[in-house]
């Protein structure tokens, strides 16, 4: 049976499950949730208001037997950015939303009772709406624990806790993952968009579905094979992500000069040994958790990890260097083990732990806690910003607010979301992806190759301007048309070095819907994306000069090489010259 | 004369196993000496490294080590658009 899209309307409690336009059968993943805000939503609305519209979309092979393919994307106007937003994850929900033939899921409006809470459980030929005032004031595994009761133990799950409740900045949605744990839709606050939709939680059924169509099998059998053996040859996917997860780029940017430390005041942290890749792998070998461990079922990189503490008991999963570097070198925990800690309860209250902990490392510039004070900011996060105080809703705000609450100005956001990890005046192209993508500071946006579409010339500096322009536009093209695959980003390492990646993939997809899609067709749906959720920004009011860097960054050298960020604004708006 | 000598990800277990210090590790070579030739000394293969940073910035594997140079060797493993980004993999 074709894929439907699933519409509700918490303003009346009513569902539609309605044929997908011709226009948006190509689409899926962030492609589509992009399309359907820009489409749909006014640039101009409240995202928190009944304007704005939570829209849910597996990629084009999630629930495929394809590697790598269970990631969902969520999309909406962001209460942090003020722009279009989208966030993907792993966990179970794509995959199944994908079975039951689910290709959207837009949820729209605001119910009229400010105190209730609902569950929307999606089956395949309907969405009920179930009113949960028992799951009021809690924090994820405690949802998850109640929806474990009430159905299959493979129900889908998206959630979120008391700080999505509460509509701070700082909420994801969080997902379960096929071990039970969770995974997020981080950043950009999209689970205060779903606390103001009144929306505890969406469940979408497990029992009933069935496996996707796929139009010619043989073939998609053939290219699943290839590509998948391209992921596990691959140095990266196949042996330096399994062993050390993402953490392996702590000690490489320390090298680099490009480890942002105290706030962005330094490229080097003296501590950096004590969190590093290498650090963690070790301490997880010696506790027995786990350095391979995949967010889907279907995961071949298995970049996730299982942390224990010292006594073998559990702390985290998902345990990534971006969050690891914000605690560390930019707050200056030392612990790895508190860090951890830290990383696990984030998951549990549901917030983006990469806005969180940037924000928590400028709060030590406001004078909240001092560097390093570990102690303290775990109170913050346990504390403080769950229980709402006032003191919590302003960190629970994200780190643009913080800085303006407290008169600062070095803060490091664009468009209003906290720049994670990458030091930009020491990796130049990471700083134009940050000044440029739609989301605002986002890594991820800028994390796939397409070495088609790179001009072959040489090694780039990161100290230098040179190349880095075109560099970043064709990273965050590539990475928007993998996006919409369903594929997780980081089958990109095996795109830029093996001729035969990026070709399997889209034979798969050629093989999953009947097409005759070229690597040019791919690109140009990148293309696309990017200028859609461009042109949705301008309309909601963001101009060139949203797409700065802090200007501390141009007038502050950063040690030790001793850089600014010296791009013009000319130069910079030069990355929508395509 | 004294290089600092680092390394990184799986290099560090190669290291480990014939007894070589490895982390802010000062150590003597003879000079002449370029990366090809540390990569020898230290008992690894030449594609065990991927790229070297000499002083904090990658360099090519023919530039000859000066005194009090600091070295850190890299495997195969740096995840992809990083790996154009800081120069390690051409672009
Ligand atoms: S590589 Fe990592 S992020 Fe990607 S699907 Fe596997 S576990 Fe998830």
């Amino acid at each position: 049976m074709a894929d439907k899209i699933y519409r509700v309307n918490m303003s009346n409690l009513s569902f539609k499950i309605e044929e997908v336009p011709a226009s948006w059968m190509g689409l899926g993943g962030r492609g589509l949730t992009s399309t359907i805000v820009a489409e749909e939503v006014d640039p101009e609305c409240h995202p928190l208001g009944p304007n704005n519209k939570l829209v849910f979309a597996p990629g084009l092979l999630s629930g495929t037997s394809a590697s790598n393919s269970g990631r969902n994307s969520c999309g909406a106007k962001s209460p942090l950015t003020g722009g279009i937003k989208e966030s993907n994850v792993g966990g179970t929900s794509a995959a199944i939303m994908a079975k039951l033939g689910v290709k959207a899921l837009i949820i729209e409006g605001l119910p009229k009772d400010a105190e209730t809470f609902y569950q929307l459980h999606v089956t395949k030929d309907r969405v009920e709406f179930i009113l949960v005032p028992e799951l009021i004031g809690l924090d994820n595994y405690a949802v998850l624990e109640a929806m474990a009761a009430k159905y299959d133990k493979k129900v889908a799950v998206m959630s979120i806790g008391r700080i999505g409740e509460m509509r701070m900045n700082i909420a994801n949605i969080s997902v379960k993952d096929p071990g039970g744990k969770l995974r997020s839709h981080g950043r950009g606050g999209l689970g205060a968009v779903m606390g103001s939709k009144k929306i505890k939680c969406i469940t979408v059924d497990a029992e009933s579905y069935k496996e996707v169509t796929i139009e010619n099998p043989d073939k998609f059998k053939e290219a699943s094979k290839i590509f998948t053996k391209t992921l596990q040859e691959n140095p990266i996917s196949g042996q330096g992500l399994p062993a050390f997860g993402t953490n392996v780029l702590v000690n490489i940017l320390n090298e680099a000069g490009g480890l942002p430390t105290h706030n962005f005041r330094e490229g080097n942290w003296e501590h950096a040994e004590k969190i590093c890749g290498e650090t963690m792998a070790e301490n997880i070998k010696a506790r027995g958790g786990k350095t391979t461990h995949g967010c889907h079922a279907g995961c071949v990189i298995q970049c996730s990890q299982v942390y224990n503490d010292k006594d073998g008991n559990y702390l985290t999963s998902g345990f990534e260097y971006e969050t690891i570097w914000a605690l560390g070198a930019h707050l200056g925990i030392q612990d790895l083990d508190l860090i951890a800690k830290m990383d696990g309860l984030m998951d549990d209250l549901g917030v983006d732990s990469i806005e969180t902990s940037v924000m928590l490392g400028l709060a030590v510039d406001a004078g909240i806690l001092a560097y390093g004070d570990g102690a303290r900011a775990y109170e913050l996060l346990s504390h403080e910003i769950p229980t709402g105080t006032p003191l919590g809703r302003i960190l629970g705000a994200g780190t643009h607010i913080l800085g303006k609450a407290y008169g600062l100005v070095r803060v490091p956001t664009v468009k209003g979301q906290g720049i994670p990890a990458y030091e930009p005046r020491a990796v130049k192209g990471q700083g134009i992806t940050y000044a440029t993508t739609p989301m605002g500071a986002d890594h991820t946006a800028g994390y796939a190759v397409a070495t088609n579409i790179l001009n072959s010339g040489g090694h780039i500096d990161p100290l230098k301007k040179e190349g880095q322009v075109e560099l970043a536009r064709n990273l965050q093209i590539a990475s928007a048309a993998v996006d919409s695959t369903g594929m997780c980003i980081f089958v990109a390492f095996a795109a830029l070095d093996d001729a035969k990646c990026l070709p399997s993939l889209i034979d798969m997809i050629n093989a999953r819907f009947g097409c005759a899609l070229t690597i040019d067709d791919v690109m140009n749906l990148g293309k696309n994306i990017l200028k859609k959720e461009h042109e949705f920004n301008i309309k909601a009011g963001f101009g060139k000069a949203d797409d700065r860097l802090p200007e501390f960054m141009k007038y502050e050298t950063l040690p030790p090489h001793n850089v600014t960020w010296d791009f013009t604004g000319e130069e910079i708006d030069a990355f929508w010259n395509f | 004369m004294r290089i600092i000598l680092n390394a990184f990800s799986f290099l560090r277990d190669k290291l480990r196993l014939q007894g070589i210090a490895h982390i802010e590790a000062p150590m003597e070579i003879t000079s002449p000496c370029d990366v090809h030739r540390l990569i020898s000394l230290l008992g690894l293969k030449p594609e065990d490294v991927e790229a070297v940073f000499i002083n904090r910035v990658i360099m090519p594997k023919e530039t000859l080590l000066n005194e009090n140079d600091r070295v850190a060797l890299l495997p195969p493993g740096t995840p992809g658009s990083y790996r154009l980004m800081l120069g390690i993999k051409k672009v």
